[in-house]
């Protein structure tokens, strides 16, 4: 992966750029995509295609989203007027990305070897930047008789619901549910000695700094990545009304990784029951050290020894849907540990808790609406001067309409408003417009 | 699947009839009218029979003899297999599912002849969804035509259609359950399910009956068709035909292949 760092355009600070790409991979990924539309078999009744593209007597099969999203908005004198930037940061997935300012490109194969072995591919650009595996695994079904599935590589996300569906085309809105997007204050390679520094990052979690670990700013975690996959070996079964699946990964639920960083694995696991055309009612959880290791080494020993850091997190998800409406809800408890080097001392476990409720209803055949209440709170420390959540408590409403100008090309507009009880900006309302194609 | 239908007969009154009955309507004037045409006719050409019996032929509708249009639609391009977009996000590889069978083509009559638009009587039909595939993937239909859509999956669908000719969405609904829309407005309508993407059929509205869905092989047999000269079209997955002229003689059978590419 290289990393560059480039000047900050607001406040002087600097910025990650992960995986500058070059021109040459740009170039590429346009023409991978002007392929793919060039010879794709469109179904006639429509002018773009709409069906996967297949080849090899179906071996290959190969899929593309694309999605633009632009957006305008403002809030409080901190926040002025803008369809440039959200200054709130309240939908960024890292430092450098908004999922209210996109272009997103992704490309999907599955190519099946064997009746029992497929390799499964996304590959994605944001903004023109070059392409990235988000996923790549091998799927095995060792015995064909039976609905049990074993993917080794960068797998889909086993914790929660949501992380599933963050496809443009499968979100009923534009933004994310909090959980799976909006940055906390903590990061994974750099801590707060006590707890006034953690209490000085409330609300900053788009550019977090500590002074334990790396010392340049740097964004911090979200409960669960919505934006990123982890590496490991996952185990699915499926039954007529129960399914499972249970996975060790590499990274954590807020931090997923190809490469480890810390000698430690996550282990989580996920239920869904079925009892019912319609529901679905699903519990999860997940725990693994989610420290970088140089993180841990520049703690004081004395802090860290014979411990790991974890983030531990309990999740339940339900949706019912019938005749136009669809329904979802869900709830997550995510608590983390870390190093007590310094006094304040910081009470743990660092715990958030996040709860989002989602419905669409169908209002023609091409219309919808949708809205989403989403919110997060986080658990209270002792500062020297004060008592507080350790992060600043978010909530957002979102509400929406979906037009499908035909089946795959469909425009959503919605109105977004955050808030925030500490950081820079506390409320932002923001307006946002997608276009989607997919085939 | 072709819809069976009650097809009348697409002959319609011949124009001696039409004329007699609007001039005397007219005029009243029919009984003089009538008696000045037998008149004439016994000073022209005398009582002689033969004569008669074509005066009286003509007066009354011929019965026309319907003929056939029939031979294969070739798919020369390669026909996809369907699959579902690769599912990437699941925790799983999806259920195994019927493939739905796009070899079949439609072929019909660009124009129809004079009469066959009266067709009134409403028809059933069904497409059915079947292990996330809709069966039959292709229907035809005459305008009028009640479609229903049984679920008979144990997991929701939702038909919808954006079609011009008909723009419909029936909502999710569970094993069991079936809704239906009516087809009033001739077209080519896509059968989509809003859950499943890989799921789509095809329903193709007529205001005529002269279509019908070939066989596997590509085989076609259109029957009933009026002496004439039509044009005539083959359609498979919304690739259609240029459209071939033939004659159809009285009570013959035409042979007309098409070549899809």
């Amino acid at each position: 992966m290289i990393v560059a760092r480039f000047p900050r355009r607001v406040d002087g600070t600097r910025w990650r750029r992960s995986d500058a790409g070059g021109g040459a991979s740009r170039a590429a990924w346009a023409y991978v995509w002007l392929l793919a539309l060039g010879i794709s078999t469109p179904a006639r009744g429509q002018s773009l295609p709409s069906e996967p593209l297949v080849f090899g007597g179906g071996r290959v099969t190969l899929s593309g989203d694309v999605s633009a999203t632009v957006s305008c908005g403002g809030g409080d004198e901190a926040a002025p007027a803008s369809c440039r930037e959200d200054f709130g940061f309240f939908n960024y997935t890292d430092y450098e990305h908004s999922t209210l300012h996109m272009l997103r490109l992704d490309v999907s194969a599955a190519l099946r070897a064997t009746r029992r072995m497929s390799v499964l591919l996304d590959v994605r650009s944001e903004n023109g930047s070059g392409p990235r595996a988000y996923g790549l695994y091998l799927r095995l079904r060792p015995w064909l008789s039976r609905n049990v599935d074993l993917q080794v590589g960068r797998v889909p996300p086993t914790f929660g619901a949501a992380g599933r569906r963050t496809y443009p085309a499968d979100n009923l809105l534009i933004g994310y549910p909090l959980a799976y997007q909006y940055l906390t204050s903590l990061r994974p390679d750099a801590l707060p000695a006590n707890a006034d520094e953690l209490l000085r990052m409330r609300g900053r979690g788009w550019l977090s700094s500590f002074s334990i670990g790396d010392p340049d700013a740097d964004n911090g975690l979200p409960i669960t990545s919505g934006s990123r996959w982890d590496t490991g070996v996952q185990v699915h079964g499926k039954g007529a009304v129960v399914e499972g699946t249970a996975a060790v990964t590499t990274g954590s639920l807020g931090n997923p990784l190809v490469g480890d960083d810390n000698a430690g694995k996550q282990v989580a696991g996920r239920v869904a029951l079925k009892p019912l055309a319609g529901l679905i009612v699903g519990a999860s959880a997940a725990r693994g050290p989610y420290l970088a290791r140089a993180a841990v080494l520049a703690a004081p020993a004395a802090a860290t020894e014979d411990r790991s850091f974890t983030q531990t997190a309990v999740g339940g998800d339900l949706e019912y849907s019938r005749d136009y409406y669809l329904l979802r809800m869900e709830a997550i408890v995510s608590d983390w540990t870390l190093p007590l080097a310094d006094t304040p001392v910081i009470e743990l476990p660092l715990r958030a808790v996040a709860l989002s409720v989602e419905g669409r209803y169908k209002l023609r055949p091409a219309l919808y609406v949708a809205g989403r209440f989403d919110h997060l709170a986080f658990s209270t420390v002792r500062g020297t001067n004060e008592v507080a959540a350790w992060d600043a408590p978010v909530s957002r409403t979102e509400v929406g309409i979906g037009y499908a100008i035909q089946r795959n090309l469909q425009l959503k507009l919605a109105v977004q408003h955050n808030r925030r009880d500490g950081g820079r900006v506390h409320r932002l309302s923001i307006g946002a417009a997608q276009l989607l194609f997919w085939f | 699947m072709k819809v069976e239908h009650s097809r009348r007969s697409p002959s319609a009154p011949g124009p001696w009839p039409t004329f007699l009955r609007e001039l005397g309507a007219r005029r009243g004037h029919l009984p003089l009218l009538l008696g000045a045409v037998g008149a004439a006719a016994l000073v022209l050409v005398g009582p002689q029979v033969p004569a008669r019996s074509a005066v009286i032929a003509s007066a009354q509708p011929r019965a026309i003899r319907t003929g056939a249009i029939r031979g294969r639609v070739d798919l020369r391009h390669v026909v996809s297999p369907a699959e579902r977009r690769p599912n990437v996000a699941d925790l799983g590889a999806a259920d195994e599912r019927d493939r739905p069978d796009r070899l079949r083509s439609v072929v019909y009559l660009e124009a129809a002849p004079r009469g066959a638009f009266d067709q009134t009587e409403a028809a059933n039909a069904v497409m059915d969804q079947r292990n996330e595939t809709f069966v039959p993937h292709l229907l035809a239909v005459t305008t009028g035509t009640t479609v229903a859509f049984p679920n008979s999956d144990r997991i929701y669908h939702n038909v919808f259609s954006l079609s011009k000719a008909r723009t419909f969405d029936l909502g999710r609904y569970a094993v069991g359950r079936s809704k239906s829309v009516r087809f009033d407005r001739p077209g080519i309508v896509r059968v989509f399910c809003d859950i499943h993407s890989h799921m789509s059929g095809f329903i193709l509205v007529f205001n005529h009956p002269f279509f019908t869905i070939t066989d596997t092989d590509g085989r076609y047999r259109i029957d009933q068709v009026p002496p004439g000269t039509y044009n005539v079209i083959a359609w498979n997955e919304g690739l259609a035909s240029e459209p071939k002229p033939i004659v159809v003689p009285d009570g013959g059978i035409v042979e007309l292949e098409f070549a899809l590419r």
